[in-house]
């Protein structure tokens, strides 16, 4: 019974030793992940995806509040179902995704962390940065971690652990210093962004 | 001749109140790419892939339609013109 005992405590003591911080890839090599935005505007309804993302967040799933990191989202990859719309808002006049190649969001903070089982729920707070300009901005998320469910996406079957990121917020382009007070009626200042993207922790 | 050219543009119209009805009279700008709707199994992630395709928009029906017009509208100035020759 004593040996037994140990040996569960030497067992939890080695399952904690590895309980150590994860490092998810957002790098997805299928090209699901993705952030839709919209925009509602009187006269234009205007809807597009952006699937260049990129980035990595280190967790520890026992204790996300630690958690760190950046997600990029390359201005290029931005897309309209209309070419020439597509080349006008990645143009200097709007995203200029020349001068400024990429959008972030660095975490800094999470709070209000809602946990059940694999699943959770959080205040992500971070410094969000579009067309050159940063802001901090604190935006709700949903988080799902799929350990072991790596090799199920993998062509080469690698083990290790998935965490998957949801979150729905709204920007304003004013704010990101983008054509300010202009063209109100046809683009919209609020833009409402949807991302959904997985990273994946290979393992050995 | 005018004749033919006002025949050729009202076929004209005619194929591009079709093709814009049939394509299913998208009231936005013409689409060069159409997105189809998919769920990865594993993260459930809800992604729409771009293929190439074309959803012509109401700028398409409007070129048209003014296309098919201005033929209308030199058929007609030259079969007036012909008319004028003739009883001069």
């Amino acid at each position: 019974m004593k040996l037994s005992h140990s040996l569960a405590v030497a067992a939890a003591f080695v399952t904690a030793a590895h309980a150590e911080p994860l490092s998810f890839d957002f790098k997805d090599p299928k090209g699901v992940n993705n952030v839709v935005f919209k925009l509602d505007a009187p006269l234009e309804s205007i809807n597009g995806t952006a699937n260049g993302i990129s980035g990595a967040i280190t967790v520890d799933p026992a204790n996300p509040g630690t958690a760190s990191g950046k997600i990029v989202v390359a201005t290029e990859s931005l897309s309209v179902a209309n070419p020439m719309m597509k080349e006008h808002m990645l143009g200097e006049q709007w995203l200029n995704a020349k001068a400024n190649p990429e959008i972030t969001f660095e975490v800094k903070k999470i709070s209000d962390i809602q946990k059940s089982g694999d699943k959770g729920e959080a205040d992500v707070t971070g410094i969000f940065t579009l067309n050159g300009v940063s802001k901090e901005i604190t935006v709700e998320a949903k988080v799902t971690y799929l350990p072991g469910r790596l090799a199920e996406r993998s062509p080469q079957k690698t083990p290790g652990d998935l965490l998957v990121i949801r979150s729905k917020f709204e920007i304003k382009r004013s704010d990101f210093n983008i054509q300010p007070g202009k063209n109100l009626d046809k683009v919209s200042d609020e833009i409402e962004l949807e991302l959904a993207i997985a990273g994946a922790a290979p393992k050995g | 001749m005018a004749k033919l050219l006002q025949i050729f543009a009202v076929l004209c119209a005619l194929a591009v109140l079709t093709l814009w009805f049939g394509l299913g009279a998208h009231s936005g700008w013409t689409k060069t790419q159409v997105a189809t709707q998919h769920i990865d199994p594993v993260t459930e992630i809800p992604y729409s892939e771009m293929k190439p395709g074309f959803v012509p928009g109401v700028d398409f029906l409007a070129a048209g339609l003014l296309g098919a017009g201005l033929f209308f509208v030199i058929g007609f100035g030259i079969s007036k013109l012909q008319k004028k020759k003739t009883t001069s």
